[in-house]
């Protein structure tokens, strides 16, 4: 009986040897979407563009829920509306362009990613960089003189994205931000008259199923007491575009405006907004 | 006693037959390819780290690939398919385990000669397995050292649970045509 419980062991050894042993290919495989899209909410994201792609955003954020049904939750008040377009010149760098309707401000912007978080924890967090220049062109003729020149309407803004994949379904981010305006005329459409931002951006992803997850955004101010930016949403993939819907206390949509502008009190105040995402494919 | 004598006399000749001169072959290198044909867009997965083992004594089919190595083309769709779809943190590997049909004994196949052979086994994909019957053609070139091994077959996704959007853009079909083409060396 011994013997043969021996002969059983030895064959289902041999058995089992004369299969390949599966491997995996490389231990340390940089992780997969962090997050769905380079945006999350407002900010950006350390989800880099790879070479030759060029990543298309549509943001808008709308009125107020304050004033309910009679103007459809804040959507009859008109939108605050960022288009841009960013360009994946390579795997780690990217730039681009964007022009949102609030005080008609273009930028241009650039994101490096310096490091990538890997599967196996050889690297445990991704980090990326964001800076970008914006104009103010607003027309304010109607103003007396002088009118701010166009060297008082730049505005300039940067940021570290430190990222980690926690788990399958939690991943986050901690931005420390920085937004700077040569000269922040009263007319502009901030709160203060500050030239200096300092702001920690506190990005939260929670996976609810394959393809969407509920999305945070909390970005505390440090140097003035304007109120926090909070918003609360949900990210959905549908082959190939990520939409994104979210509560959120200011309509501004770039970074400046977002450290500039004042947030509403969270609840009535809160504007629905709405982004989506395409990723096109330059190559061939 | 008697019995004694013959199981270990057993148990040798089975041991002996490891180490005759194998029929076996083998590559880490072969190239697997899937075809995406959605009514809306039309793409590949490619991937030339495809393992393959033919065993011929024992009548045996070894076939896996890493998945995070099958690249589409685009960065990001590779992403979703991995993140989403395939889901390789959990299930890194497709895989084929089978036997050639038709043969009771160890298979011989001269130098040069090509055979169209069916295999039957069971193929996993996301987890999920399935019993697969999979046609294909084995040619041995003129030394006798090498095998060429060419294979097509379907996988549908529904099968092995793995979802496909069915909101608004398609961008994945969910029958998968499978090739497969590798050149196995002897061992």
């Amino acid at each position: 009986m011994k013997k043969l419980f021996f002969l059983a062991c030895l064959l289902t050894t041999l058995q089992s040897m004369a299969q390949l042993e599966r491997k995996l290919e490389t231990e340390n495989e940089p992780e997969d979407l962090i997050f769905h899209a380079p945006r999350h909410i407002n900010l950006y994201t350390v989800e880099p563009l790879d070479k030759n792609t060029l990543h298309f955003a549509i943001m808008h954020t709308f009125g107020t829920l304050d004033n309910g049904g009679r103007n459809l939750f804040g959507l009859d008040n008109g939108a605050n509306i960022r288009f841009s377009l960013e360009y994946g010149a390579s795997n780690k760098f990217s730039v681009g362009f964007g022009r949102s309707g609030m005080d008609k401000v273009y930028d241009v912007f650039a994101r490096y990613h310096l490091l990538q978080q890997t599967r196996n924890d050889a690297i445990p967090v991704s980090v990326s960089f964001m800076i970008n220049a914006a104009a103010n062109t607003a027309d304010y003729s109607f103003l007396p003189e002088p009118r701010p020149v166009f060297q008082d309407r730049l505005s300039y803004a940067g940021q570290i994205m430190i990222a980690r994949k926690f788990s399958d379904a939690f991943s986050f981010q901690l931005s420390p931000m920085v937004a700077w305006f040569v000269n922040p005329d009263p007319i502009f459409q901030i709160e203060t008259t500050e030239n200096l931002y300092l702001a920690l951006g506190l990005s939260g992803k929670y996976k609810i199923s394959g393809k969407s997850s509920l999305t945070l955004q909390y970005i505390p101010n440090l140097n003035n007491e304007l109120r926090n930016n909070l918003g609360i949403g949900i990210d959905i993939e549908a082959g190939g575009h990520v939409f994104q819907m979210y509560f959120v206390t200011s309509q501004a949509l770039n970074e400046q405006y977002l450290l500039a502008g004042g947030n509403g009190v969270p609840g009535e105040k809160f504007r629905l907004g709405f982004n989506v995402n395409r990723i096109f494919n330059l190559k061939k | 006693m008697n019995f004694s004598r013959r199981f270990y006399l057993f148990t040798g000749l089975f041991l002996l037959s490891f180490t005759a001169e194998a029929q076996k072959f083998q590559t880490s290198e072969g190239k697997v390819e899937f075809l995406s044909k959605a009514p809306m867009s039309e793409f590949t997965g490619k991937s030339d780290k495809l393992h393959g083992l033919i065993d011929f004594d024992k009548n045996m089919v070894d076939f896996y690939v890493d998945m995070n190595t099958v690249k589409t083309g685009i960065g990001l769709r590779d992403r979703h398919m991995r993140d989403n779809y395939i889901e390789t943190k959990k299930f890194p590997f497709a895989e084929f385990t089978g036997k050639i049909e038709g043969f009771d004994g160890p298979i011989m196949i001269s130098p040069g000669q090509s055979i169209e052979v069916t295999v039957s086994g069971k193929f996993k994909i996301h987890g999920v397995e399935r019993p697969m019957v999979i046609p294909g053609t084995i040619t041995k070139n003129s030394k006798g050292n090498q095998l060429e091994v060419k294979t097509q077959f379907n996988v549908l996704l529904g099968d092995h649970d793995i979802e496909i959007p069915k909101v608004v853009f398609y961008e994945l079909a969910e029958e998968q045509k499978v090739s497969l083409e590798a050149i196995l060396k002897q061992q």
